[in-house]
Protein backbone atom coordinates (compact mmCIF):
# COMPACT_ATOMS: atom_id res chain seq x y z
CA UNK A 1 0.00 0.00 0.00
CA UNK A 2 1.27 3.44 -0.93
CA UNK A 3 1.58 5.44 2.25
CA UNK A 4 2.92 8.60 0.61
CA UNK A 5 0.75 11.63 0.90
CA UNK A 6 -0.63 12.74 -2.42
CA UNK A 7 1.28 15.67 -3.84
CA UNK A 8 -0.74 18.87 -3.92
CA UNK A 9 -0.68 20.22 -7.47
CA UNK A 10 -1.25 23.77 -6.28
CA UNK A 11 1.88 23.59 -4.15
CA UNK A 12 3.97 22.38 -7.06
CA UNK A 13 2.44 25.03 -9.27
CA UNK A 14 3.32 27.79 -6.80
CA UNK A 15 6.91 26.54 -6.62
CA UNK A 16 7.26 26.41 -10.40
CA UNK A 17 5.52 29.73 -11.03
CA UNK A 18 8.01 31.37 -8.66
CA UNK A 19 11.03 30.49 -10.79
CA UNK A 20 12.83 33.68 -11.81
CA UNK A 21 13.59 34.55 -15.40
CA UNK A 22 17.41 34.30 -15.47
CA UNK A 23 17.70 37.44 -17.59
CA UNK A 24 15.07 39.43 -15.67
CA UNK A 25 15.54 38.24 -12.09
CA UNK A 26 12.69 40.25 -10.49
CA UNK A 27 10.21 38.67 -12.88
CA UNK A 28 9.01 35.10 -12.52
CA UNK A 29 7.87 32.74 -15.22
CA UNK A 30 4.46 32.81 -13.57
CA UNK A 31 4.25 36.59 -14.00
CA UNK A 32 5.38 36.29 -17.60
CA UNK A 33 2.63 33.79 -18.33
CA UNK A 34 5.05 31.10 -19.46
CA UNK A 35 3.50 28.35 -17.34
CA UNK A 36 0.93 26.77 -19.59
CA UNK A 37 -0.05 23.63 -17.70
CA UNK A 38 1.09 21.54 -14.77
CA UNK A 39 -0.24 18.13 -13.91
CA UNK A 40 0.61 15.78 -11.06
CA UNK A 41 -0.15 12.07 -11.26
CA UNK A 42 -1.27 9.99 -8.30
CA UNK A 43 2.28 8.68 -8.10
CA UNK A 44 3.60 12.23 -7.72
CA UNK A 45 5.08 12.51 -11.21
CA UNK A 46 4.91 16.02 -12.59
CA UNK A 47 4.48 17.24 -16.15
CA UNK A 48 5.16 20.93 -16.71
CA UNK A 49 4.32 22.55 -20.02
CA UNK A 50 5.99 25.89 -20.69
CA UNK A 51 5.59 28.50 -23.40
CA UNK A 52 8.84 30.18 -24.48
CA UNK A 53 8.61 33.97 -24.84
CA UNK A 54 10.92 34.02 -27.82
CA UNK A 55 11.36 30.68 -29.50
CA UNK A 56 15.10 30.96 -29.64
CA UNK A 57 15.59 32.39 -26.18
CA UNK A 58 18.93 31.08 -24.91
CA UNK A 59 17.57 31.14 -21.35
CA UNK A 60 15.16 28.28 -22.02
CA UNK A 61 17.64 25.61 -20.95
CA UNK A 62 18.29 27.37 -17.64
CA UNK A 63 14.59 27.92 -17.10
CA UNK A 64 13.83 24.25 -17.72
CA UNK A 65 16.54 23.24 -15.25
CA UNK A 66 15.28 25.69 -12.60
CA UNK A 67 11.69 24.56 -13.13
CA UNK A 68 12.69 20.94 -12.69
CA UNK A 69 14.55 21.79 -9.48
CA UNK A 70 11.62 23.82 -8.15
CA UNK A 71 9.17 20.99 -8.77
CA UNK A 72 11.53 18.41 -7.26
CA UNK A 73 11.85 20.51 -4.12
CA UNK A 74 8.23 19.76 -3.23
CA UNK A 75 7.88 16.76 -0.91
CA UNK A 76 6.66 13.60 -2.57
CA UNK A 77 7.32 14.67 -6.14
CA UNK A 78 8.67 11.86 -8.32
CA UNK A 79 9.76 12.22 -11.91
CA UNK A 80 9.54 15.72 -13.36
CA UNK A 81 9.09 16.22 -17.08
CA UNK A 82 9.45 19.71 -18.54
CA UNK A 83 8.10 20.25 -22.02
CA UNK A 84 8.21 23.37 -24.17
CA UNK A 85 5.35 24.00 -26.55
CA UNK A 86 4.49 26.63 -29.15
CA UNK A 87 0.76 26.10 -29.24
CA UNK A 88 -0.70 28.40 -28.03
CA UNK A 89 2.03 30.89 -28.97
CA UNK A 90 3.22 33.04 -26.08
CA UNK A 91 2.35 36.70 -26.60
CA UNK A 92 3.17 39.69 -24.37
CA UNK A 93 -0.45 40.05 -23.26
CA UNK A 94 0.18 36.99 -21.08
CA UNK A 95 2.31 39.11 -18.72
CA UNK A 96 0.23 39.79 -15.62
CA UNK A 97 -0.12 43.07 -13.70
CA UNK A 98 2.52 42.11 -11.14
CA UNK A 99 4.90 41.22 -13.96
CA UNK A 100 4.31 44.55 -15.69
CA UNK A 101 4.99 46.42 -12.46
CA UNK A 102 8.14 44.36 -11.81
CA UNK A 103 9.44 44.99 -15.34
CA UNK A 104 8.87 48.73 -14.99
CA UNK A 105 10.55 48.72 -11.59
CA UNK A 106 13.51 46.94 -13.21
CA UNK A 107 13.74 49.72 -15.80
CA UNK A 108 12.17 47.82 -18.68
CA UNK A 109 9.00 49.19 -20.19
CA UNK A 110 6.33 46.50 -20.28
CA UNK A 111 4.43 45.91 -23.50
CA UNK A 112 0.92 47.18 -24.12
CA UNK A 113 -1.51 47.08 -21.24
CA UNK A 114 -3.01 50.08 -19.50
CA UNK A 115 -0.85 53.16 -19.85
CA UNK A 116 -0.10 55.11 -16.70
CA UNK A 117 -0.79 58.84 -16.87
CA UNK A 118 2.33 60.76 -17.55
CA UNK A 119 2.97 64.48 -17.23
CA UNK A 120 3.89 66.29 -20.39
CA UNK A 121 7.58 67.03 -20.28
CA UNK A 122 8.58 70.55 -19.39
CA UNK A 123 11.82 72.44 -19.20
CA UNK A 124 14.37 73.47 -21.79
CA UNK A 125 14.48 72.23 -25.35
CA UNK A 126 15.34 68.63 -25.43
CA UNK A 127 18.17 67.19 -27.40
CA UNK A 128 17.30 64.79 -30.19
CA UNK A 129 18.35 61.19 -29.82
CA UNK A 130 21.02 59.97 -32.18
CA UNK A 131 19.07 58.01 -34.74
CA UNK A 132 21.46 56.14 -36.97
CA UNK A 133 19.29 53.30 -38.03
CA UNK A 134 15.58 53.06 -38.72
CA UNK A 135 13.56 53.92 -35.67
CA UNK A 136 9.95 53.97 -34.65
CA UNK A 137 7.34 52.37 -36.79
CA UNK A 138 4.55 54.88 -37.34
CA UNK A 139 1.83 52.35 -36.63
CA UNK A 140 3.01 51.72 -33.10
CA UNK A 141 2.09 54.05 -30.20
CA UNK A 142 4.98 55.25 -28.05
CA UNK A 143 5.87 53.15 -25.02
CA UNK A 144 5.79 55.06 -21.72
CA UNK A 145 9.20 55.62 -20.16
CA UNK A 146 9.70 53.25 -17.18
CA UNK A 147 11.50 56.03 -15.26
CA UNK A 148 9.38 59.17 -15.72
CA UNK A 149 6.33 57.62 -17.43
CA UNK A 150 6.37 60.17 -20.23
CA UNK A 151 5.08 58.98 -23.57
CA UNK A 152 7.45 61.30 -25.38
CA UNK A 153 9.60 58.37 -26.41
CA UNK A 154 10.94 56.87 -29.60
CA UNK A 155 12.24 53.47 -30.50
CA UNK A 156 15.94 53.72 -31.26
CA UNK A 157 16.33 50.14 -32.37
CA UNK A 158 13.98 47.24 -32.87
CA UNK A 159 16.70 44.98 -31.49
CA UNK A 160 18.13 45.00 -28.01
CA UNK A 161 20.33 42.99 -25.65
CA UNK A 162 18.03 39.97 -25.78
CA UNK A 163 15.56 38.76 -28.42
CA UNK A 164 12.61 39.90 -26.27
CA UNK A 165 13.71 43.53 -25.77
CA UNK A 166 14.25 46.63 -27.91
CA UNK A 167 15.93 49.99 -27.31
CA UNK A 168 14.04 53.23 -26.69
CA UNK A 169 14.82 56.81 -25.78
CA UNK A 170 12.82 59.13 -23.57
CA UNK A 171 12.95 62.73 -24.72
CA UNK A 172 11.40 63.94 -21.45
CA UNK A 173 14.03 62.62 -19.04
CA UNK A 174 16.63 62.02 -21.74
CA UNK A 175 17.17 58.44 -20.70
CA UNK A 176 17.70 55.52 -22.98
CA UNK A 177 15.69 52.54 -21.80
CA UNK A 178 14.71 49.05 -22.84
CA UNK A 179 11.21 47.86 -23.60
CA UNK A 180 9.79 44.39 -23.71
CA UNK A 181 8.90 43.83 -27.34
CA UNK A 182 5.25 44.30 -28.02
CA UNK A 183 4.52 41.07 -29.87
CA UNK B 1 45.60 12.94 -44.58
CA UNK B 2 42.37 14.82 -44.19
CA UNK B 3 39.98 12.90 -42.01
CA UNK B 4 37.20 14.20 -44.23
CA UNK B 5 38.26 11.81 -47.00
CA UNK B 6 37.61 8.82 -44.74
CA UNK B 7 34.01 9.82 -44.19
CA UNK B 8 31.05 8.94 -46.34
CA UNK B 9 30.85 11.15 -49.37
CA UNK B 10 27.23 12.01 -48.95
CA UNK B 11 24.44 12.26 -46.43
CA UNK B 12 25.04 12.05 -42.77
CA UNK B 13 28.10 11.17 -40.77
CA UNK B 14 27.51 8.42 -38.25
CA UNK B 15 25.57 10.08 -35.44
CA UNK B 16 26.93 9.81 -31.90
CA UNK B 17 25.92 6.89 -29.70
CA UNK B 18 22.39 7.12 -28.42
CA UNK B 19 21.21 9.39 -31.22
CA UNK B 20 18.70 7.94 -33.63
CA UNK B 21 17.98 9.95 -36.71
CA UNK B 22 15.07 9.54 -39.07
CA UNK B 23 15.35 8.76 -42.77
CA UNK B 24 16.52 11.93 -44.45
CA UNK B 25 15.09 11.32 -47.90
CA UNK B 26 11.39 11.44 -47.07
CA UNK B 27 9.43 14.38 -48.49
CA UNK B 28 8.63 15.62 -44.96
CA UNK B 29 12.27 15.67 -43.92
CA UNK B 30 13.49 17.19 -47.17
CA UNK B 31 11.00 20.07 -46.87
CA UNK B 32 11.85 20.66 -43.22
CA UNK B 33 15.59 20.53 -43.90
CA UNK B 34 15.21 23.18 -46.63
CA UNK B 35 13.42 25.44 -44.16
CA UNK B 36 15.89 24.79 -41.35
CA UNK B 37 18.99 25.04 -43.53
CA UNK B 38 17.87 28.35 -45.05
CA UNK B 39 17.71 29.72 -41.50
CA UNK B 40 20.94 28.13 -40.32
CA UNK B 41 23.06 29.38 -43.20
CA UNK B 42 21.43 32.81 -43.43
CA UNK B 43 21.99 33.12 -39.70
CA UNK B 44 25.67 32.27 -40.06
CA UNK B 45 26.12 34.92 -42.71
CA UNK B 46 24.17 37.50 -40.65
CA UNK B 47 26.53 36.89 -37.74
CA UNK B 48 29.32 38.29 -39.89
CA UNK B 49 28.16 41.76 -38.81
CA UNK B 50 28.49 41.12 -35.08
CA UNK B 51 31.04 43.64 -33.87
CA UNK B 52 31.60 45.27 -37.27
CA UNK B 53 28.18 46.60 -38.32
CA UNK B 54 28.01 50.29 -39.27
CA UNK B 55 26.22 51.24 -36.05
CA UNK B 56 25.46 49.79 -32.64
CA UNK B 57 21.80 49.42 -33.60
CA UNK B 58 22.71 47.40 -36.68
CA UNK B 59 25.14 45.32 -34.68
CA UNK B 60 22.27 44.39 -32.37
CA UNK B 61 19.91 43.88 -35.28
CA UNK B 62 22.09 41.50 -37.26
CA UNK B 63 23.33 39.70 -34.16
CA UNK B 64 19.72 39.08 -33.14
CA UNK B 65 18.71 38.08 -36.67
CA UNK B 66 21.65 35.67 -36.69
CA UNK B 67 20.63 34.24 -33.33
CA UNK B 68 17.05 33.86 -34.53
CA UNK B 69 18.20 32.13 -37.72
CA UNK B 70 20.22 29.55 -35.82
CA UNK B 71 17.58 29.02 -33.17
CA UNK B 72 14.76 28.70 -35.66
CA UNK B 73 16.82 26.12 -37.53
CA UNK B 74 17.31 24.27 -34.23
CA UNK B 75 13.53 24.18 -33.73
CA UNK B 76 12.86 22.92 -37.26
CA UNK B 77 15.45 20.16 -36.73
CA UNK B 78 13.52 19.21 -33.60
CA UNK B 79 10.39 18.92 -35.73
CA UNK B 80 12.33 16.63 -38.08
CA UNK B 81 13.28 14.53 -35.05
CA UNK B 82 9.68 14.65 -33.79
CA UNK B 83 11.12 15.46 -30.40
CA UNK B 84 9.87 17.72 -27.67
CA UNK B 85 11.48 21.12 -27.86
CA UNK B 86 14.80 21.19 -26.05
CA UNK B 87 14.77 17.44 -25.63
CA UNK B 88 17.25 16.39 -28.25
CA UNK B 89 20.34 18.59 -28.43
CA UNK B 90 22.57 15.76 -29.68
CA UNK B 91 20.12 14.91 -32.46
CA UNK B 92 19.84 18.56 -33.44
CA UNK B 93 23.63 18.84 -33.61
CA UNK B 94 23.81 15.72 -35.75
CA UNK B 95 21.37 17.25 -38.21
CA UNK B 96 22.69 20.80 -38.12
CA UNK B 97 26.39 20.01 -38.04
CA UNK B 98 26.81 16.33 -38.91
CA UNK B 99 25.83 16.34 -42.57
CA UNK B 100 28.16 16.48 -45.53
CA UNK B 101 27.87 19.72 -47.52
CA UNK B 102 25.86 18.07 -50.29
CA UNK B 103 23.16 17.03 -47.80
CA UNK B 104 22.28 20.65 -46.97
CA UNK B 105 19.14 21.92 -48.67
CA UNK B 106 19.40 25.72 -48.35
CA UNK B 107 19.32 27.92 -51.44
CA UNK B 108 22.69 29.13 -52.71
CA UNK B 109 21.77 32.81 -52.13
CA UNK B 110 21.85 32.09 -48.37
CA UNK B 111 25.48 30.99 -48.48
CA UNK B 112 26.83 34.03 -50.31
CA UNK B 113 29.16 36.22 -48.26
CA UNK B 114 27.61 39.42 -46.88
CA UNK B 115 29.81 41.62 -49.11
CA UNK B 116 28.90 45.23 -48.27
CA UNK B 117 25.94 46.57 -46.32
CA UNK B 118 23.96 47.33 -49.48
CA UNK B 119 24.21 43.70 -50.60
CA UNK B 120 23.38 42.47 -47.09
CA UNK B 121 20.27 44.65 -46.92
CA UNK B 122 19.07 43.72 -50.41
CA UNK B 123 19.39 40.01 -49.60
CA UNK B 124 17.80 40.58 -46.18
CA UNK B 125 14.77 42.20 -47.86
CA UNK B 126 14.40 39.48 -50.48
CA UNK B 127 14.94 36.61 -48.05
CA UNK B 128 12.68 37.88 -45.28
CA UNK B 129 9.85 38.55 -47.72
CA UNK B 130 10.33 34.97 -48.89
CA UNK B 131 10.35 33.64 -45.33
CA UNK B 132 7.20 35.62 -44.58
CA UNK B 133 5.20 34.01 -47.38
CA UNK B 134 6.58 30.57 -46.61
CA UNK B 135 5.80 30.81 -42.88
CA UNK B 136 2.31 32.07 -43.71
CA UNK B 137 1.82 28.97 -45.84
CA UNK B 138 3.28 26.65 -43.19
CA UNK B 139 0.93 28.07 -40.55
CA UNK B 140 -1.77 26.14 -42.43
CA UNK B 141 0.18 22.88 -42.52
CA UNK B 142 -1.68 19.62 -41.93
CA UNK B 143 1.18 18.63 -39.61
CA UNK B 144 0.32 20.12 -36.18
CA UNK B 145 3.96 20.47 -35.08
CA UNK B 146 4.82 22.32 -38.29
CA UNK B 147 1.79 24.61 -38.05
CA UNK B 148 2.36 25.46 -34.37
CA UNK B 149 6.00 26.36 -34.91
CA UNK B 150 5.22 28.43 -38.01
CA UNK B 151 2.60 30.43 -36.10
CA UNK B 152 5.10 31.10 -33.33
CA UNK B 153 7.92 32.07 -35.68
CA UNK B 154 5.74 34.48 -37.66
CA UNK B 155 5.54 36.67 -34.54
CA UNK B 156 9.31 36.91 -34.49
CA UNK B 157 10.01 37.02 -38.20
CA UNK B 158 7.88 40.17 -38.55
CA UNK B 159 10.67 42.06 -36.79
CA UNK B 160 13.13 40.94 -39.44
CA UNK B 161 10.77 42.00 -42.19
CA UNK B 162 10.08 45.36 -40.58
CA UNK B 163 13.81 45.97 -40.24
CA UNK B 164 14.37 45.10 -43.89
CA UNK B 165 11.48 47.31 -45.04
CA UNK B 166 12.63 50.31 -43.01
CA UNK B 167 16.06 50.07 -44.61
CA UNK B 168 14.52 49.61 -48.04
CA UNK B 169 12.57 52.85 -47.67
CA UNK B 170 15.52 54.67 -46.19
CA UNK B 171 17.90 53.70 -48.99
CA UNK B 172 15.55 54.20 -51.94
CA UNK B 173 14.64 57.59 -50.45
CA UNK B 174 18.29 58.45 -49.89
CA UNK B 175 20.92 60.19 -51.97
CA UNK B 176 22.33 59.10 -55.30
CA UNK B 177 24.99 56.89 -53.79
CA UNK B 178 22.49 55.04 -51.62
CA UNK B 179 20.11 54.47 -54.54
CA UNK B 180 22.86 53.42 -56.95
CA UNK B 181 24.51 51.01 -54.56
CA UNK B 182 21.19 49.52 -53.50
CA UNK B 183 20.18 49.10 -57.15
CA UNK B 184 23.48 47.37 -57.95
CA UNK B 185 23.05 45.10 -54.95
CA UNK B 186 19.57 44.06 -56.08
CA UNK B 187 20.96 43.42 -59.56
CA UNK B 188 23.22 40.81 -57.93
CA UNK B 189 20.69 39.45 -55.45
CA UNK B 190 17.46 39.11 -57.40
CA UNK B 191 18.54 36.61 -60.08
CA UNK B 192 20.25 34.37 -57.49
CA UNK B 193 17.28 34.66 -55.13
CA UNK B 194 15.22 32.66 -57.61
CA UNK B 195 17.04 29.60 -56.25
CA UNK B 196 14.96 30.01 -53.08
CA UNK B 197 11.88 28.98 -55.02
CA UNK B 198 13.22 25.73 -56.42
CA UNK B 199 11.33 22.72 -55.05
CA UNK B 200 12.95 20.09 -52.87
CA UNK B 201 12.93 16.40 -53.76
CA UNK B 202 9.51 14.93 -53.10
CA UNK B 203 7.88 18.32 -52.70
CA UNK B 204 4.79 17.34 -54.71
CA UNK B 205 4.03 14.65 -52.14
CA UNK B 206 4.47 17.15 -49.29
CA UNK B 207 2.07 19.52 -51.04
CA UNK B 208 -0.43 16.73 -51.68
CA UNK B 209 -0.62 15.67 -48.04
CA UNK B 210 -0.81 19.26 -46.82
CA UNK B 211 2.51 19.33 -44.96
CA UNK B 212 3.62 22.19 -47.22
CA UNK B 213 0.31 23.76 -48.24
CA UNK B 214 1.94 26.01 -50.84
CA UNK B 215 4.91 24.71 -52.83
CA UNK B 216 8.04 26.73 -53.54
CA UNK B 217 7.03 27.42 -57.16
CA UNK B 218 3.75 28.91 -56.00
CA UNK B 219 5.52 30.80 -53.20
CA UNK B 220 7.52 32.53 -55.92
CA UNK B 221 4.32 33.99 -57.34
CA UNK B 222 3.19 35.16 -53.90
CA UNK B 223 6.58 36.66 -53.17
CA UNK B 224 6.72 38.44 -56.52
CA UNK B 225 3.21 39.78 -56.08
CA UNK B 226 4.41 41.70 -53.03
CA UNK B 227 7.99 42.46 -54.08
CA UNK B 228 7.49 43.58 -57.68
CA UNK B 229 5.38 46.71 -56.97
CA UNK B 230 7.79 47.80 -54.20
CA UNK B 231 10.77 47.38 -56.53
CA UNK B 232 9.00 49.20 -59.37
CA UNK B 233 8.00 52.05 -57.09
CA UNK B 234 11.60 52.38 -55.96
CA UNK B 235 12.71 52.77 -59.56
CA UNK B 236 14.13 49.25 -59.66
CA UNK B 237 11.47 47.91 -62.02
CA UNK B 238 14.16 46.90 -64.53
CA UNK B 239 15.35 44.29 -62.02
CA UNK B 240 12.04 42.51 -61.39
CA UNK B 241 12.58 38.89 -62.46
CA UNK B 242 10.53 37.75 -65.44
CA UNK B 243 7.96 35.05 -64.77
CA UNK B 244 9.99 32.47 -66.69
CA UNK B 245 13.41 33.54 -65.38
CA UNK B 246 15.53 30.89 -63.68
CA UNK B 247 18.36 31.32 -61.21
CA UNK B 248 21.82 31.44 -62.83
CA UNK B 249 23.41 28.00 -63.12
CA UNK B 250 25.81 28.41 -60.19
CA UNK B 251 23.10 29.79 -57.88
CA UNK B 252 20.71 26.98 -58.72
CA UNK B 253 20.39 23.52 -57.20
CA UNK B 254 20.83 24.31 -53.51
CA UNK B 255 17.62 22.42 -52.75
CA UNK B 256 19.28 19.35 -54.31
CA UNK B 257 22.52 19.84 -52.39
CA UNK B 258 24.55 21.58 -55.10
CA UNK B 259 26.49 24.28 -53.29
CA UNK B 260 29.27 26.66 -54.20
CA UNK B 261 32.67 27.13 -52.62
CA UNK B 262 31.08 29.90 -50.55
CA UNK B 263 29.51 27.06 -48.58
CA UNK B 264 31.68 24.02 -49.21
CA UNK B 265 35.01 25.74 -48.64
CA UNK B 266 33.99 28.73 -46.52
CA UNK B 267 30.91 28.30 -44.27
CA UNK B 268 30.69 24.53 -43.85
CA UNK B 269 34.24 23.74 -42.63
CA UNK B 270 34.19 26.50 -40.05
CA UNK B 271 30.61 25.90 -38.93
CA UNK B 272 31.11 22.17 -38.41
CA UNK B 273 34.73 22.08 -37.30
CA UNK B 274 34.19 21.85 -33.56
CA UNK B 275 31.52 19.20 -34.04
CA UNK B 276 33.75 17.15 -36.34
CA UNK B 277 36.91 17.44 -34.27
CA UNK B 278 35.30 16.77 -30.91
CA UNK B 279 32.64 14.11 -31.45
CA UNK B 280 30.01 14.19 -28.75
CA UNK B 281 31.07 17.59 -27.40
CA UNK B 282 28.32 19.49 -25.59
CA UNK B 283 27.99 23.27 -25.51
Amino acid sequence: MDTRARVDAATVRRAVAGVADPELPPVTIGMLGMLHALTVTDAGDVLVELLPTYSGCPATEMIARDVRAAAESVDGVGTVTVRWRFDPPWTPDRIDAAGRAALREFGIAPPGGPLPDAPRPSGPDRSLPLAVGPTTSASEPPVPCPYCRSRDTVRDSAYGPTPCRDLRYCAACQQPFEAFRSR
Amino acid sequence: MSSATERPTSGLDAPPDGVTLPELDTPRTQVLLAIADDGLISGHRASHWTGVAPSLEEDLAFSTIAQDGLNHADLWYQVVLEADAGDSPAGVDALGLGRRPEAYRHAVICERPPRDFAYTLARHWVFDRFEAVRLAALAGSSDPAVAALAVKLRHEQRYHLEHAELWFDRLVGGGDEAVTRFHDAFADVLPEALGLFEPVAGEDAAIADGLLPVGHRKLREQWLEGAAPRLAQAGFGDLVPADDAAAPEDASGGRDGRHTDDFVVDVWPEMTRLYREHPGARW
